[in-house]
């Protein structure tokens, strides 16, 4: 049934494998809570599995079926893994939100997914829900997680079902030992809702055969010994899913929070972690600032260890084979450049050596020095913040995946480490590039002398990582999911290293680099409302904010009074500018409803018109890819401060 | 052997003053007070290390004399070298090499103090051979006096290369970023200076390189291997844990190559002064990379008891002193069942002999 692999347990569901962490690992810390810098309260896999069967006991006394879904509405924290152990040893499953769930989405999740069983962090949070519950007729307890809060009418307290549990457990109740045995692998472990395009939440099924895909092809090697710091959002399946992976191999997860974080990264000195694009942003951002803080003979050590660094990793990845190559190298090039390359590489060398133990090294410390690998995902890691860690010895390893492939379809590794791209596919996974106007398949494609390597399509992945679908929503199900393939809407290539290399999106969702998800139709469809403006596309993926291209409305300038013969004079005009930006700052304002990071801070005037077949489907669809390659460089100015692969 | 006298002209000399120099401020800048009651704290490290520098390191380099049959003016140089403190670059290298970097740094600051005793003792006893074979030479050269080890002139040059130690201490408590500063450019400097030398000698006396007799070559790179070798294994025979070897294998193997530049500079004359010298560049040159080669061995054959020891401290650091990590069994090989931390966590030691017996 079980079985370990060389490195880590697998199991065939999340129940098994956390018992079996526990027989195994014993008395090794399994998380770590955070109470002062120094000072942090260790759980051990086996209290943790003793813990999770006396709460699992006590939600089966209050009527946790099996497959039931449970509520779990909470930030980080020691409850939630308490929580999580004890659904699934329920053999139920859990539907997680963060604390800043909407009433909105918790009306919909709740009523959607049929929960009957909430767990909720806060007091705040219980409260809100208190005021939804007469909406909710299916909604029976209300549990509170936060041990500090007061008891509220209308809910339960956590540690009251606990007790209640442990009670019974006592007594000698081993329902939940039954409960485990019956979970099949095609059972759920989580319901996860993300917000969709369509604006209502979209429920994704992920079964305990996801996520055991997961732990067992993850690539890297680690044990006991790891160290894992938690700062993204359990309740994203990225997080989820290295903290479910460093169970199975006895590492210990360190529950930090953003605020604490460079604190926490020096005290904790993690090997390993899960982190966003913003986070490294941040942590550039504070090293560079450090370092132009520092003395000013620091500063130029700083900067010719850099350019060392630099220099030699470069002739490394030439070296390797591993820089980016989006076309195939011919041999006469490689031939005369590998020379090159390999001088160079042996000059630098003992230059590098020196710097990079007596300055680089501590640049690492900052981050804790420990750091063996970080995956970084959610978003795409900004070009420059890619090279910089790199360069300086914290490897970032860029991965790629969805909520919906739960969620890694390929991440870097140490050995495969192109910079540009996030890496082969993990074992077990197919992908393939599929022509977005032909539908055809582009990789991999034994017609094409390159096998349809370099060719930019909509990713299509295969693999036992694939969610089971949508929860009652068949249509959107069938949309996504061809014969076991998932549409990913995202624009990538195979690149010449065998890695893939993500391009854009074809879905029309901007992801800024905080991790907010943008739908730029409404903001678009909000701002033609102006009679200036008769065109517009929203742009801003992996930016810190939102900027709009926009494409003047000719007449309506005539009118004002001003004659310009045509755009492209329009557009150069002084007076175009200020009303354009009136009209924006007008139409998209927190009083008409748009949230802060949906404000548009930038835009920029187009000379020409969209047209249907160049930028426009026949349906006058904006075809984004298109404007966004077209306009590169316009896009690049309103976004100075980064350069964006 | 026609072997050139005056390797270096009189700038040269100046420059490797200021370098020695601001070397040993470097090193002053990274120590404290602190680092000198850490020795009493753990004598028997210190202790191995002790025996392991003072003992085998100079019976190494007089045995490589005797083998390779080294002129004496060459001889003695190596036998100087192998009687020298410890210096900074070898803190450096065990940190890299996941070494107990505060035994380094221990012995270090113990040897530094011990040479002032040690090496008068240890250069009389060692280099008597090699002493009457040179006097010999220079008597039948037509000189009238015998060939001495001017023991007093090299212990003045050894508490003189302390000032700057003793001003960087002060700095560092007076200004810690200026003392961090110091500590960097001091290893910069350091390979800025031996390189320049070697280049200024390389253009001079372009034969210099090839009348350097070929055991010379051998015993430059020898003496600091052989120091790796049996430092490590002395005090793996002593029982020491692989923390503590690995940074008593690089501390025995690196010596303090400015010291002797010192010395040799302010104790000795021609005709040996300049061979002397050489074969002082010749050796800090070599130990670099012998030193960079062992660290990266060391560093991926402790990867495993350094990342067990690491662990267990930040567990002590974070859950409170007393915590003990449990691995599971079979998790930990032979040498570190009976204490993962390597004997740097008191409740470890203490539960980890309870639960075996």
């Amino acid at each position: 049934m079980q079985n370990k692999s060389k490195d880590r347990i697998i199991t065939d569901n999340l129940a098994l494998l956390y018992r079996e962490a526990a027989s195994h690992y014993g008395d090794l810390p399994a998380f770590a809570v955070r109470q002062k810098a120094l000072e942090w309260q260790p759980v051990s896999f086996r209290e943790l599995y003793e813990q999770g069967m006396n709460l699992a006991t006590g939600l089966i006394d209050l009527g946790v079926m099996q497959k039931e879904h449970v509520g779990l509405f909470s930030d980080n924290r020691f409850e939630w893994i308490l929580t999580d152990y004890a659904v699934q040893f329920c053999g139920a499953a859990d539907v997680p939100r963060g604390r800043d769930v909407s009433d909105a989405e918790l009306l919909y999740i709740i009523e959607h997914a049929g929960i009957q069983v909430c767990f909720v962090e806060t007091e705040k949070l219980a409260t809100r829900l208190l005021r939804l519950r007469s909406r909710l007729p299916k909604l029976r307890e209300i549990i509170v997680m936060d041990p500090s809060a007061p008891n509220l009418k209308g809910t339960i307290r956590l540690e009251d079902v606990y007790m209640k549990g442990r009670d019974l457990r006592k007594a000698g109740d081993r329902e939940a030992e039954n409960r485990i045995a019956a979970i099949r692998p095609d059972d759920l472990f989580t319901l996860i809702y993300t917000s969709g395009t369509t604006g209502t939440p979209k429920g994704v099924m992920l079964t305990h055969d996801n996520m055991m895909s997961q732990i067992r092809n993850l690539p890297g090697r680690h044990g006991p010994n790891d160290r894992i710091l938690s700062v993204l959002p359990i309740w994203h399946v990225f997080e989820r899913v290295i903290e479910m992976y460093t169970i199975s191999f006895g590492g210990c997860t360190y529950y930090s929070s953003i605020h604490t974080l460079s604190d926490d990264m020096k005290n904790v000195e993690p090997t390993f972690m899960a982190s966003a694009p913003r986070l490294w942003e941040k942590v550039h951002e504070k090293i560079l600032l450090g370092v132009r803080r520092s003395h000013p003979v620091r500063q130029i050590l700083f900067h010719i260890a850099y350019f060392l660094a630099k220099q030699y990793k470069v002739s490394e990845y030439f070296i390797t084979n591993k820089q980016i190559k989006l076309k195939p190298t011919p041999l006469w090039k490689r031939a005369v450049l590998t020379p090159f390359h390999v001088i160079r590489w042996l000059i630098v060398l003992p230059w590098y050596g020196f710097f990079n133990a007596a300055v680089l090294e501590r640049v690492r410390l900052g981050a804790g020095g420990s750091l063996a690998a970080t995956i970084s995902g959610g978003g795409a890691l900004p070009a420059h913040i890619d090279k910089f860690f790199n360069y300086v010895g914290i490897p970032v390893l860029e991965g790629y995946g969805l909520t919906e492939t739960s969620p890694v379809v390929s991440v870097r590794s140490k050995l495969n480490l192109v910079l540009g791209t996030v890496g082969p596919p993990i074992r077990e996974t197919e992908v393939r590039i599929i022509c977005l106007n032909s539908g055809k398949t582009l990789y991999p494609d034994p017609a094409d002398p390159a096998g349809g390597i370099g060719k930019t399509g909509e990713i299509w992945v295969r693999g036992p990582q694939v969610m089971k679908g949508y929860y009652r929503d068949e249509p959107l199900t069938r949309a996504a999911m061809e014969d076991g393939w998932f549409r990913t809407g995202d624009l990538g290539m195979i690149t010449h290293n065998d890695c893939l290399k993500i391009v854009g999106r074809s879905k029309s969702t901007i992801v800024l680099s905080s991790g907010e998800n943008v739908e730029p139709e409404p903001l678009e469809m909000k701002l033609r409302q102006s009679r200036y403006i008769d065109q517009c596309m929203v742009v801003g993926q992996d930016q810190k904010f939102l900027g709009v291209l926009v494409v003047p409305e000719l007449s309506a300038f005539r009118k004002n009074g001003t004659q310009p013969k045509d755009l492209a004079e329009l557009s150069s005009l002084p007076e175009t500018k200020t009303i354009i930006q009136k009209e924006i700052r007008q139409l998209i304002s927190s009083s008409a409803g748009f949230k802060k990071y949906e404000q548009i801070r930038d835009f920029r005037i187009l000379p020409k018109p969209f047209v249907v077949d160049e930028e426009l489907t026949n349906l006058f669809k904006i075809k984004r890819h298109v404007v966004t390659d077209k306009y590169k460089q316009v896009i690049a100015e309103l976004f100075p401060n980064s350069t964006s692969k | 052997m026609e072997f050139p006298s005056q390797l270096l002209y009189a700038q040269d000399q100046v420059l490797l003053a200021l370098m020695i120099f601001i070397i040993m401020l470097g090193m002053g800048s990274s120590l404290t007070v602190d680092d000198f009651r850490a020795v009493a704290r753990s004598p028997r490290g210190v202790l191995v290390g002790f025996l392991s520098q003072f003992g085998l390191m100079p019976l190494i380099a007089v045995s490589l004399s005797i083998v390779l049959n080294l002129h004496p003016a060459f001889a003695i140089a190596l036998i100087l070298i192998g009687t020298l403190p410890g210096g900074t670059t070898s803190n450096m290298f065990t940190y890299f090499s996941r070494g107990s970097v505060a035994l380094s740094i221990s012995m270090t600051t113990a040897s530094t103090v011990m040479a002032l005793f040690m090496m008068p003792i240890i250069l009389s006893v060692y280099t008597v051979r090699f002493t009457s074979q040179l006097s010999a030479d220079m008597r039948a050269a037509g000189a009238e006096t015998d060939f001495v080890i001017p023991t007093g002139n090299i212990i003045s040059s050894l508490v003189l290369v302390l000032v700057p130690v003793i001003l960087g201490m002060i700095l560092k408590r007076k200004s810690p970023g200026w003392a961090k500063t110091a500590e960097d450019t001091a290893g910069f400097m350091a390979v800025l200076v031996i390189l320049y030398l070697m280049m200024t000698a390389f253009v001079r006396h372009g034969k210099l390189f090839l009348v350097t007799p070929v055991e010379v070559y051998i015993a430059t790179i020898g003496l600091g291997l052989a120091g790796f070798f049996f430092g490590y294994w002395f005090s793996r025979l002593i029982g020491m844990y692989p923390l503590f070897q690995r940074a008593i294998s690089l501390e025995t193997g690196i010596q303090n190559g400015p010291v002797s530049f010192a010395i040799i500079l302010l104790s000795f004359n021609e005709p040996v002064q300049s061979q002397m010298l050489w074969l002082a560049i010749l050796y800090s040159t070599f130990i670099v990379m012998t030193s960079s080669i062992i660290t990266l061995y060391f560093r991926k054959k402790g990867k495993f008891d350094w990342d067990t020891y690491k662990n267990i401290q930040i567990h002590n650091r974070l859950f409170g002193t007393e915590y003990v990590t449990r691995y599971p069994k079979g998790f930990l090989p032979k040498r570190l069942v009976k204490d993962p931390s390597q004997g740097t966590v008191p409740a470890a030691k203490k539960a980890y002999s309870v639960s075996d017996s």
